[in-house]
């Protein structure tokens, strides 16, 4: 009998993500803000490839959003104050949360307020939806309770927040996190100590353009949320320095247009990251990157994607997990 | 997908013409778009450079497996659009957004009103009507002769084209509004032009109780209906608004709409113009 060896075929890499309780099926997922439900883009390019989409801030009430023009472009970026749009909690719930179960995968849905107790009427509810499987948390608004400062600057805050809505949600909780504080580290460990499953990293940039011709800001808002590219850094820098003091998942997010952006966070300390304004340009761009990353991986014998987390960052505290196979 | 899309499509750009002044007539090959388009939808076009959105441009004429543009140099988008070089291929989507409705009652007579390049949103709705052997007329404003554009392909309807100039120098002298006053009031009127001229067109819709509809033009984001970067006002109630609740805090009375997935186009009556 002759000797056959059989070649063995490369075990299929594996992208899945574990975002606390959530398995995500790929590290790519759609940031707040910009996909819906998926519907617009699910009629151009395949939503299913995406490990998650996130939902647009849902708040307590509903709210008309911010005068026009709530748009502006900037070099290699967007400035946008759209203003908290939509329909509140309750009509969310009836007319918008059955057709979630139709989404093609995962969702992580979005709960803003202005109150400790706003978070955690609107999180409570939206925990158990179909489909939804993490409350991400924009705290990025004004706490009233507060003297009006921003819950994802306040470490206090934060750590108020998150706890009480942890204390009522079962699902994993995830704080967005914004980029304008002095030093991101103290506030990423208030929110992993306050029971935090995950954060994303980052938030808007705050900016604001003036029209020259007219000497006024081009917003009706007048400052805005800066996304693109131009943030790009700024967010990287921000998960390399979270990356070194918390041990929970961190989900990278600011600029990323191409599968290398995508790259900078996973080896920053990113365990998934999330694709916001570069979705407008091109619908596929989740296909490019999760082709990127998968790329990445075999040429660097990972079997999963988690080995690749960290990968630049010699401070890096998450777990790491076995490389190779 | 609908048949009616909308589709991401290469387009190949197969001819351009530069119309002086400073007008581009840019002739695009992309089958699912031009085979579905209809009167005042877009295509959103990725362009090379930088560009964090797409340019979104109404689809001007349509013609077996080719539509048009019809445009200015703006901005930078539209700089780079009309320095592309024919046989180049742009990642286009479309056709996006609602249509002109045609009235149902085909003895209506419809009056198209255009101002500047809110002409490239009359072709379509043109051969909407021709198809349908409805009567139109087309009215056309520019503020001088060498500013009117369009005319060569709407001519090929048969429909009459009045045309207004705000300094006299071709046909009408005044606004396409001013005109609008001196004719008998149609059965049905249908814009596109610059905000200034469509608001006193719904005022005009209005007061005299006529049915019509506008395409409005909005600086876009997504051009799909997903960033809310593109709202207008709208009275509540009308189907193409959010129909959220009215919140307790909420001072404003109006409901919004997006102009890119509700719209563009809009019925007079259900317009909230503010000041």
């Amino acid at each position: 009998m002759a000797d056959v060896t059989v070649p063995q075929a490369a075990p299929a890499p594996d992208l899945s993500v574990r975002i606390g309780s959530a398995t995500l099926r790929a590290p790519v997922i759609a940031a707040s803000g910009c996909y819906n439900k998926g519907d617009e883009f699910g009629r151009l390019t395949d939503v299913g490839r995406y490990g998650a989409i996130t939902l647009k801030s849902i708040t307590r009430y509903p709210r008309l959003g911010n005068d026009m023009p709530r748009l502006a472009m900037t070099p290699a970026g967007l400035l946008n104050a759209i203003g908290l749009q939509g329909p509140g909690l309750d009509h969310f719930l009836h007319h918008v949360a059955p057709a979630l179960q139709d989404v093609p995968t995962a969702v992580i849905a979005s709960a803003a307020g202005f109150s400790v107790d706003e978070f955690v009427t609107v999180a409570a509810a939206l925990d158990g939806l179909p489909n939804v499987v993490a409350i991400e948390l924009d705290v990025s608004c004004p706490n009233v309770e507060r003297e009006g400062r921003c819950f994802a600057a306040d470490a206090a805050s934060l750590a108020q927040v998150v706890a009480a809505v942890k204390q009522r949600v079962r699902l994993p909780v995830i704080p967005k996190l914004m980029p304008n504080v002095t030093d991101i580290r103290p506030i990423a460990r208030a929110a992993q100590d306050a029971g935090a499953d995950a954060i994303s990293l980052i938030n808007a940039v705050r900016g604001l353009v003036i029209d020259v011709e007219r000497a006024q800001p081009v917003l009706a808002n007048a400052a805005g949320g800066l996304t693109g590219p131009a943030i790009r850094p700024i967010a990287v820098h921000a998960v390399w320095e979270a990356a070194q003091v918390v041990t929970i998942p961190i989900i990278g997010m600011g600029g990323i247009a191409e599968g290398t952006d995508a790259l900078e966070f996973l080896f920053a300390g990113a365990t998934a990251v999330a694709i916001g304004t570069a979705n407008f340009r091109r619908p596929d761009v989740h296909l490019r990157v999760l082709e990127a990353i998968e790329r990445e991986m075999f040429r660097r014998g990972c079997r999963r994607v988690g080995e690749l987390t960290g990968l630049a960052n010699p401070g890096f505290a998450g777990p790491r997990p076995a490389a190779g196979l | 997908m609908s048949q009616s899309g909308p589709y991401l499509e290469p387009a190949t750009l197969v001819r351009r013409e530069f119309l002086p002044p400073g007008f581009w007539y840019l002739t695009l090959r992309a089958p699912q778009i031009a085979a579905a388009a209809k009167s005042a939808q877009f295509v959103a076009l990725d362009l090379p450079g930088t560009f964090m959105v797409r340019l979104p441009l109404g689809i001007y004429t349509v013609q077996d497996d080719t539509f048009s543009l019809l445009f200015q140099e703006w901005g930078e988008r539209t700089r780079r659009l009309a320095s592309l070089a024919e046989g180049t291929a742009v990642s286009c989507i479309g056709p996006l957004g609602n249509s002109f409705r045609l009235p149902e009652e085909r003895t209506t007579r419809a009056t198209l009103v255009a101002g500047g390049l809110g002409v490239a949103a009359m072709w379509l709705l043109a051969r909407e009507l021709h198809n349908a052997g409805m009567d139109a007329t087309i009215l056309l404003g520019a503020r001088s002769a060498n500013l009117l554009v369009g005319m060569r392909e709407l001519q090929i309807f048969g429909f009459p084209l009045d045309v207004c100039t705000d300094d006299g120098s071709s046909g009408f002298r005044g606004t396409v509004i001013q005109r609008l006053q001196a004719l008998a009031p149609p059965g049905v009127l249908y814009g596109c032009g610059p905000p200034g001229m469509l608001r006193a067109l719904c005022a005009y819709a209005n007061d005299h109780g006529i049915t019509c509809e506008v395409s409005l033009e909005e600086t876009f984001g997504c051009s799909l209906g997903t960033c809310w970067g593109c709202v207008v006002p709208v009275r509540r109630g009308c189907p193409q608004g959010t129909g959220y609740p009215r919140a307790e805090s909420e001072t404003r009375s109006f409901d919004v709409a997006r102009v890119c997935a509700d719209g563009t186009v809009f019925r007079a009556a259900d317009l909230v113009w503010q000041t």
